[in-house]
């Protein structure tokens, strides 16, 4: 009955933020795309933080501003919370390049951004195809992809390019022998997060924004992860806050720890729980990320198949950035499939174009940059516990009046760091943690 | 060949649905509209049936141009045709008018391509009424079982179905002529997991429209708000149960606990019930 | 003068009158009540009549003016002997027409709501579903009052109330159980008048070939008065045990929430809620269930919940009549024990 031969000119793996990015490139530059994802909608099940960055989807969608994006806030405040066990310490920057319009980064929820991402792939003439999952490929006698296999009955589709898409996950990668190995524990972190619902003037009451129009993303370092290597986060949507954490599963499971628990005593923190109370909890949901940087990266090509975004371990763990690196590569996935089409050749030595695209760009250099990173906060528990305690008790005697000499106090607030941690270590620290951010 | 034709209606997703703790309002946004899920099935034994005797099916529905996503989804899970009666003037009808306009569809569709049965839905979960289906066979003056569970068999040469429906005291294997209206349990057939070929024609399949301007006539006073002898008088959210007592067994020990939980027994009146219904 | 005529249909299969219909009776009796005043002020009379087809159900017809009909229309024919769409709303609609009744009230069950969809297209006029609340009141720029017909929507979240302005008769289906049955008066009188049957055999379109009743073994928990039912907290499949002594006691049926049945600590056909059946017993006990709302939607409307968990902030308790914080293991036994003393003392 239904025999006829399904065909087009690429498949894309999963309607994410590479997925539908490779999709518009392609349907762009005139390609038959079919862009296929398991979910009922793009974005249904996805999870991030977060915030997205504009220069990214700049890029693919000049005048996105004037297409209605699903945004929540414009961050126009970002920086850290310090968490200690009884108080906690901002330090955020306002203003200035924050200011920017359309801003740098704005605060979204994935269903919502999916959706309307997968539709810019799809005016561009992508053909979504969703509730469909991918299980294989098919391959020619020689090992080149020529197409992929789904879950549902006569569900091959036939096409010379595929660009895997398939987000935290690396079984494609795996079945294409991208990569030899299962995903480890110790280069993912499990993130997991609430939406709690207030209305907009209590949000813009409790976190000190103006309007609306304003919007913080703070990462939150301390008293969130038990000491162990973490971080939380909180971004403030339109009328809802995004609260969580993430920290690296390999521990969760070492010290038993169970994410909700973890997530509810974040929430009861004294300088926490006033933010979020009385709000309604109107989702619940976790998330991996892989976190292992440059060293986890699969292989990114071979015959007649690409791979890009969060499959490909593009993330920037301290940063929180994902999104970026995963359109962008994305794009350049795509521009490789079309070069690869205009030659005829869909070969390794055609895709191979797009590593070396990856390297002229910022992916690369800063995954090889921050490689360092995701072990840099196992290997110093003191930015989960001593710097967040000492910070707080410091600045809690300097901003009070005991009617003692000043000198006394620094003395003693000196102490209350040496009493932790000597200087020349807390300096050393300081070292250490420039260097995985800078990648020395 | 064989023609079904199933009737399906959107529904907002009623397991979903929360209402506004300070208006009282129904929550409508964010809300998803779904198949109705007995539509689901019934369309799912159309299309069995379908394949088995070699046929088609054709879907209709009633209602705004959003219904256009679930009759793509009818067309994904094998249906070949999808109408959609689409006019503002249709809105506010209830169960008389609905039937008045689906029957007058039917009509049409069957001059030109005569239907051997009609799938319904057993009924739809936002309004529960269970009257549409009836209501449209009234007005075709074809013969309805309602709550069936499995069509046995469609012998197309002596033009009669075997059906079985389910009642609340048992199970009736009825036999009637056709063409006949069911109205569909769950258990009439599994949705099916469709084909990527099904699933691909449905997304660029686009449902014919149509309006008050055709192809069918309508009667004016028989539509919409106009045709609908019942009016909504008043919305209202249901009083929440009041929380009856509790009662702590390590305080009050648990002697006395039952004690309490048998006098609330008597006061609401089902004492006997408790006591195996005795006299 | 004119009579105002409030219909009630007299369910009845094989002989066997559902209880809904008596319960019909003494609402159709309240609402005649209800426009008496009005009535008498017009120098109009009330009746309220039931209505009855079948073969050889005249006893039944008696019993229906024992219950409170000022009269009872009966339709014995062979061709009426079991219940078929056809023959009985075409019946039913040409009588309707004959006396133009004001008000028709059928029963909310598998056969009322096969029937009255089909007799209210054949009238053209209104039906409201599934009615929960009725009374007759005054409505803005009508001549009598009307109708005022409450019943849930949208799963429950919302209880909308229809009128039908000027359509006859107003139909309303009832769900059963939700009204009183009025006691029964062995020495009231009435009317019984019968009516022709026109429809015949070939008119019936359809022709049962066979009943198949359910097997013995299989629990019927949607129509039992009394469920007794566990949750995760009975901590395995031997807590049922419990739960059926208990059950059984009672003279009741055992339920359970999903993870129970997921775990096959039981199975599927005694799940409760929103994947399950919906169940409206007179007795709901709830042993170790936390109370999640798609387990509630399920159970909420049971006329009398007994809840047992060691939890004291359990959302269970919030729909339950009485609610005992405690060790399932504990109290069940318990009730057990004293249902036993309970029903030796009445005996
Ligand atoms: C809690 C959290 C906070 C974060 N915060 C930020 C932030 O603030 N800013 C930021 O830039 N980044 C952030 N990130 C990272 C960012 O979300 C990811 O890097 C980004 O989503 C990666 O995009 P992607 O397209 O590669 O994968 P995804 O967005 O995960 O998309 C993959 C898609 O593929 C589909 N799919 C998977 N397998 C198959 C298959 N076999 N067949 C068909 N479809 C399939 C999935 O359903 C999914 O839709 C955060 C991540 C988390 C978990
Ligand atoms: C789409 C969907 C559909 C669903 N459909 C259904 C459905 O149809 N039916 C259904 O039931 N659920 C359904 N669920 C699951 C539902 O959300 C809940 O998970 C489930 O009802 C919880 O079951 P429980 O109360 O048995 O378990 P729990 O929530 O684990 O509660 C166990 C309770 O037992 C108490 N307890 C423990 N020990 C004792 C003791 N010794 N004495 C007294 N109390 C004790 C505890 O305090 C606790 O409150 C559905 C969920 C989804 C998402
Ligand atoms: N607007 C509509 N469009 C198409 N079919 C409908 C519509 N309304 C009701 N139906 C059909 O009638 C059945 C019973 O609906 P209801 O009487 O509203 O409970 C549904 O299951 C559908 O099959």
């Amino acid at each position: 009955m239904n025999s006829e031969r399904i065909e087009f000119d690429a498949v894309v793996v999963g309607a994410g933020l590479a997925g539908a990015a490779a999709a518009m490139v392609m349907a762009r530059g005139g390609l038959n795309v079919a862009l296929v994802e398991r979910g009922q909608k793009p974005g249904g099940k996805n999870y991030f933080g977060g915030a997205i960055y504009t220069h990214a989807i700049a890029e693919l969608v000049p005048d996105f501003m004037d297409r209605r994006p699903p945004f929540e806030r414009p961050v126009t405040e970002a920086g850290f919370w310090f968490l200690a066990r009884d108080g906690l310490t901002r330090m955020t920057v306002q203003g200035g390049e924050l200011n920017a319009d359309p801003a740098d980064a704005y605060i979204t929820l994935r269903a919502n951004f999916d959706a309307w991402w997968a539709q810019q792939a799809q005016e561009a003439g992508a053909l979504l195809i969703p509730k469909t999952t991918v299980v294989d490929f098919l391959r020619k006698q020689t090992g080149e992809v020529v197409g992929v296999v789904t879950d549902r009955p006569q569900g091959e589709i036939h096409a010379p390019v595929v660009i895997i898409c398939e987000g935290v996950n690396n079984l494609l990668a795996q079945k294409l022998g991208l990569i030899d190995h299962d995903l480890e524990p110790a280069t993912l972190a499990l993130a997991f997060k609430q939406v709690i619902s207030l209305p907009m003037e209590t949000i813009n009451a409790r976190f000190g924004l103006q309007d609306e129009h304003h919007g913080l993303a703070a990462s939150v370092l301390g008293d969130v992860s038990l000491g162990l290597p973490g971080m939380g986060f909180v971004y403030t949507n339109k009328g809802s806050i995004s609260i969580g954490l993430g920290m690296m599963l390999d521990q969760l499971a070492e010290y038993r720890l169970r994410p909700y628990d973890i997530l509810q005593r974040y929430l009861d923190h004294p300088a926490i729980a006033p933010l979020v109370q009385g709000g309604q909890l109107l989702e619940y949901g976790g998330h991996l990320i892989p976190e292992g940087g440059y060293h986890a990266m699969p292989k990114l090509y071979t015959d007649g198949a690409m791979i890009a975004g969060d499959a490909a371990a593009m993330v920037n763990a301290l940063h929180w950035e994902g999104t970026n690196m995963a359109i962008i590569a994305g794009k350049l996935a795509a521009e490789t499939a079309l070069e690869a089409h205009s030659r005829g050749d869909f070969t390794a030595r055609v895709m191979s174009r797009y590593e070396d695209r990856l390297g002229e760009g910022f992916i690369l250099k800063d995954l090889k940059q921050y490689r360092g990173f995701s072990r840099f906060l196992e290997t110093h528990p003191q930015f989960m516990d001593v710097y967040p305690n000492f910070l707080n008790d410091s600045l809690g005697q300097f901003f009070s009046a005991y009617g003692k000499p000043k000198k006394e106090l620094f003395n003693g607030m000196l102490g209350a760091l040496t009493n932790r941690r000597s200087l020349i270590r807390a300096a050393g620290d300081i070292v250490s943690m420039a260097r995985s951010v800078m990648g020395w | 060949m064989f023609h079904a034709l199933v009737a399906i209606k959107q529904v907002p997703d009623t397991t979903n649905i929360r209402i506004d703790p300070d208006t009282g309002n129904l929550v409508r946004e964010g809300v998803p509209a779904i198949m109705n899920p007995y539509d689901a099935h019934a369309l799912a034994a159309a299309v069995e049936w379908k394949r088995k005797l070699n046929g088609r099916v054709t879907v209709i529905s009633m209602g705004p141009p959003s219904f256009t996503t679930t009759l793509r989804e009818a067309i994904e899970l094998g249906a070949d045709r999808a109408i959609l009666l689409s006019d503002r003037k249709f809105a506010g009808a209830d169960t008389l008018a609905t039937s008045y306009v689906l029957a007058e569809v039917i009509r049409a569709v069957h001059s030109d391509d005569p239907v051997d049965l009609i799938f319904f839905g057993k009924q739809a979960i936002d309004g529960d009424t269970a009257q549409v289906g009836p209501g449209v066979a009234v007005r075709l003056d074809f013969p309805i079982v309602t709550y069936a569970v499995n069509v046995r068999a469609i012998d197309l040469n002596e033009a009669t179905i075997v059906v079985e429906r389910k009642t609340e005291r048992w199970t009736e294997v009825v036999e009637t002529p056709l063409p006949a209206l069911v109205t569909c349990e769950k258990e009439i057939a599994a949705i099916p997991f469709a084909p990527l070929p099904d699933l691909i024609k449905s997304l660029r399949y686009d449902p014919e429209i149509w309006t008050l301007a055709g192809p069918v006539e309508f009667a004016a006073d028989e539509i919409g708000v106009r045709g609908s002898p019942t009016i909504v008088y008043q919305m209202g959210t249901p009083p929440l149960p009041e929380a009856g007592e509790k009662i702590n067994t390590r305080e009050a020990g648990v002697s006395a606990t039952l004690d309490l939980v048998f006098k609330k027994a008597e006061d609401a009146g089902v004492l006997d019930a408790m006591l195996g219904g005795a006299q | 003068m004119t009579t105002r005529r409030f219909w009630v249909y007299i369910e009845q299969e094989q002989g066997q009158v559902h209880p809904v219909s008596w319960e019909l009776l003494g609402v159709a009796r309240r609402l005649a009540t209800e426009v008496a005043e009005e009535a008498a002020a017009a120098g109009d009379v009330i009746s309220v009549e039931g209505l009855l087809l079948g073969h050889d159900v005249r006893s039944i017809a008696e019993e229906a003016l024992q219950y409170g009909a000022d009269r009872v229309y009966l339709m014995d024919d062979p061709v009426l002997h079991s219940y078929r769409n056809c023959p009985y709303y075409m019946s039913i609609a040409s009588l309707a027409k004959k006396y133009e009744p004001e008000v028709f009230l059928v029963g909310a069950t598998t056969l009322g709501r096969d029937l009255a969809g089909a007799i209210a297209t054949a009238l053209r006029t209104g039906l409201t579903a599934d009615c929960t609340k009725l009374e007759m009141g005054e409505v803005k720029g009508a001549s009598q009052k009307l109708l005022l017909a409450t019943r849930p929507a949208f799963g429950g979240n919302i209880m909308a109330t229809i009128v039908c302005r000027k359509h006859r008769p107003q139909m309303s289906s009832v769900r059963p159980r939700v009204f009183p049955a009025p006691s029964r008066d062995p020495n009231r009188q009435g009317e019984i008048v019968e009516e022709e049957v026109e429809v015949t055999e070939e008119g019936a379109r359809a022709c049962i070939l066979e009943f198949i009743h359910a097997k013995e073994d299989a629990v019927d928990i949607e129509y039992s008065d009394v469920i007794v039912a566990g949750g995760r907290g009975l901590n395995g499949p031997d807590g049922f045990k419990l739960l059926k002594a208990l059950a059984d006691e009672m003279g009741g049926v055992v339920g359970a929430t999903r993870p129970c049945v997921d775990a096959g600590w039981i199975s599927y056909a005694h799940q409760v809620g929103q994947t399950g059946k919906t169940v409206r017993p007179k007795v709901y006990v709830a042993a170790g269930i936390s109370g999640a709302l798609q387990h509630k939607v399920g159970m909420q409307n049971a006329d009398f919940i007994i809840a047992v968990n060691s939890d004291a902030n359990a959302p269970i308790f919030e729909v339950a009549d009485v609610g005992i914080v405690g060790d399932l293991f504990e109290v069940i036994p318990a009730m057990i024990e004293d249902i036993k003393a309970r029903k030796e003392a009445r005996a």
